[in-house]
């Protein structure tokens, strides 16, 4: 009993240094969102006013905010789907398939996660210029010349795919790696038995590889959701300060532009928590919906 | 054995709680501190925004007034000065003087105003500066300390001091003037016929760095159409101010303004590729656009046409004989009211109108706005502060301050939806009635 007594203690103690960590710099601020979200507060001075819930009544009602939330929606949709899409593809492909330079289309494929996402933006501003940029002038050759350029960054209507874009090309390469990583664990006995049977890589793509790498899809969903809201506001910040007019503004460039521009600190914090709330709602849904009957090998 | 753990657990979260309460009990502490007795040796915290004119003016300024007065000066410099300043301000702990004007994204200044965070600063006006025997509103020039800029809840307080200055207005290659033979607009009517003119050659007539730096122009356009009372009324949300003929006048020319900027400028309207749309002047692209003195040193290294020579003007005037306004923009300098060595801060402030200090601020291009001193500047400088002598009138202000309303930016409501207008997502009504609504909601907010 008493060495039971003794153990409990150690563990107690090995996992305290986390628990105060994991307390301190996560429970806490995450808590106080929680509750200046709750408060008129400018950030600085000592006069906090409790409002209850007038920030989030102001925010349902704010137009701004309905046009970043669409905007991430659309981000977060967009950027999944293809990403997952085209990282899956190429994944089947380089680890299935002998193809030459395989190891270099790896490397290449890879090469947009080590750039910063600033120098990512830098290159798809030069990009998608109006007057001389690769984009319009690869276009030009098709649409004659002395059209007028298409603004990939300027007319409002287009320039949240730019933006979309930009976050696939340099989203592919990391989830492509995951993807890999599971598919070189599916044993090479089972692909043998398929093309035995006479299953088409196709069919052998649909019904070993998908149904043998579920887990880590369904982990890269959430991982999906969660690096839109995150990296979405880094690009928005470095390729089009949320213009022209407001259009790419998405939930966390809005929020810093309410937290900090119109010293409204408290009314930033209620977008952090519906960001917060949003995005646990939807990693929670994803995860349910996605739920199969674990296979294993 | 469960319940030891549990206990635990519980005991570590209560214990961090309090370390939270702990530091939130030591900001209002010290950020309550009375400012304690100055005594010369006393060391003052100074915080400056590291802008276009470098970091060496403020090292030599500093080095000067700790030789002139003893007081020793800690010096922090910073291209983003909020977030090396603002986690500490957060925690109580603040800078004595803070040199960082109003206008940046990150608002600090805005917010302090809207907190009541700052020192009255009118008694500095009567001190004298130190190392001269001259009062400071003797030495600050006339108009500088009577804006919302420096008096930014309209009681005849002024709670920041004005710094470098700049006069605003449209940039031009003058060069390319010369060579086409076309004359400088004196009204907006001319403007519009060399528009056309401009067309024809493929010139496009207007470009803009980002829509924000309407706010200069909007402001001597305010004056323009309607003069000081005006501006007055229309910079405090009165009501019905902007159905008046002198609003819809000024909507219309910026609106007409918008038909005629480069197309691709709003693509580049950003913090990041502004100075594509300022290369367009460079490039004999666009012919004017909104800027201010800083603009020439911005672009010192970029390339440019053949003969290019900078030009700057006034806006044109809206009828003939009408006044031609330009904007004086200029940098705030300002004492937290939590700092805890107010008198010294002070001393420092006053210092800044020395004409030592104003020497060593020249030196690096910025001009401190003191009675007489645009006359000893030379070359390009000349030209710009000359503006006003040479006819055009000085428009000072800006949209008074308000207690923050949630979700309404009135700077993006008022210049970012130009970016619209050039792009054609939306109609000048449009704009108009975003402006009310929100000019109604700041009403009720004003300070």
């Amino acid at each position: 009993m008493d060495r039971q007594k003794g153990r409990k203690a150690f563990i107690a103690l090995c996992v305290s240094p986390a628990v105060i960590l994991f307390t301190i710099f996560m429970v806490i601020p995450t808590f106080n969102v929680f509750k200046m979200s709750l408060y008129k507060w400018g950030g600085y001075s000592a006069n906090k006013t409790f409002v209850g819930l007038k920030n989030f009544e102001t925010l349902f009602k704010d137009m701004k905010f309905m046009q970043a939330f669409q905007n991430t929606i659309l981000l977060i949709v967009l950027v999944s789907i293809i990403t997952f899409a085209l990282a899956l593809i190429f994944a089947g492909i380089l680890s299935r398939e002998k193809i030459k330079g395989q190891n270099f289309f790896r490397v290449v494929f890879y090469i947009p996660n080590i750039l910063s996402v600033v120098i990512i933006s830098a290159i798809f501003s030069a990009i998608y210029d109006a007057n001389n940029g690769m984009l319009n002038s690869l276009l030009s050759l098709f649409r004659g010349a002395g059209k007028e350029p298409i603004y990939w960054l300027g007319d409002q209507k287009i320039v949240i795919f730019s933006l979309a874009a930009a976050m696939i090309w340099q989203a592919i390469g990391y989830y492509m790696v995951m993807y890999m990583a599971s598919m070189a664990s599916i044993p090479e006995s089972l692909y043998e038995c398929a093309n035995l049977e006479g299953a088409s890589r196709i069919k052998q793509f649909f019904s070993i590889t998908i149904p043998l790498i579920w887990t880590n899809i369904r982990t890269t969903l959430t991982f999906f959701i969660i690096s839109s809201i995150n990296l979405s506001f880094l690009f928005v910040k470095a390729m089009t300060s949320g213009g022209p007019d407001g259009s790419t503004e998405v939930f966390l460039s809005y929020m810093y532009k309410q937290a900090y521009t119109n010293s409204s600190y408290g009314y930033g914090m209620a977008i952090g928590v519906v960001v917060f709330l949003f995005s646990f709602a939807l990693s929670a849904i994803v995860n349910a919906v996605t739920k199969r009957e674990l296979l294993e090998f | 054995m469960k319940k030891v753990l549990s206990i635990i657990l519980v005991l570590t979260m209560a214990v961090s709680l309090f370390v939270a309460c702990g530091n939130s009990n030591s900001t209002a502490a010290s950020s309550q501190a009375p400012a304690s007795s100055e005594t010369p040796t006393a060391t003052i915290k100074v915080a400056a925004l590291e802008s276009a004119y470098g970091t060496d003016i403020w090292t030599e300024v500093c080095a000067a007034f700790e030789a002139k007065t003893g007081i020793k000066v800690e010096l922090t410099t910073d291209k983003n000065l909020e977030d090396v300043i603002g986690a500490g301000m957060k925690a109580g702990d603040y800078p004595d003087v803070v040199h960082l004007a109003t206008g940046r994204p990150a608002a600090l200044t805005e917010t302090l105003i809207k907190e009541n965070g700052l020192e009255d600063l009118t008694d500095v006006l009567s001190m004298t500066v130190p190392g001269e025997s001259v009062k400071v509103s003797d030495k600050i020039a006339g108009g500088f300390t009577e804006s919302s800029l420096t008096n930014p809840y309209s009681d005849g307080k002024t709670y920041m001091a004005p710094m470098f200055y700049s006069p605003c207005g449209l940039f031009y290659n003058a060069g390319l003037f010369t060579e086409k033979g076309w004359t400088v607009p004196t009204t907006w009517d001319e403007m519009w016929e060399l528009g056309d003119k401009a067309k024809a050659e493929g010139i496009a007539l207007f470009a803009y760095p980002t829509a924000g730096y309407f706010d200069a122009f909007f402001y001597a356009l305010l004056y323009e159409v309607g003069g000081a009372d005006f501006f007055t009324k229309a910079t405090n949300y009165a009501e019905g101010i902007w159905d008046t003929p002198e609003a819809q006048q000024a909507f219309e020319i910026v609106a007409k303004l918008a038909s005629y900027t480069e197309k691709s400028v709003p693509s580049n309207a950003n913090n990041d590729n502004y100075l594509k749309n300022q290369q367009l002047i460079l490039d004999n692209k666009a012919l004017f656009m909104p800027n201010g003195t800083w603009v020439t040193g911005e672009m010192a290294d970029a390339p440019r046409a053949d003969g290019f020579e900078w030009g700057f003007t006034a806006l044109p005037a809206v009828k003939e004989g009408g006044d031609a306004y330009s904007f004086t923009w200029f940098e705030q300098l300002w004492v937290p009211a939590a700092a805890e060595n107010k008198d010294a801060a002070k001393q420092f402030v006053a210092y800044m109108y020395s004409d030592e200090a104003a020497a060593i601020f020249a030196k690096g291009g910025a001009i401190q706005p003191i009675v007489g001193f645009a006359d000893t500047l030379e070359g390009e400088n000349k030209m710009f502060y000359g503006i006003y002598d040479n006819g055009a009138k000085a428009a000072l202000g800006g949209f008074a301050a308000t207690d923050p309303v949630e979700g309404v930016n009135f700077a993006d409501t008022v210049f970012g939806t130009v970016n619209s207008l050039v792009s054609g997502d939306k109609t000048v009504d449009q704009w108009v009635e975003a402006i009310k609504a929100d000019s109604d909601l700041l009403r009720a907010a004003l300070k």
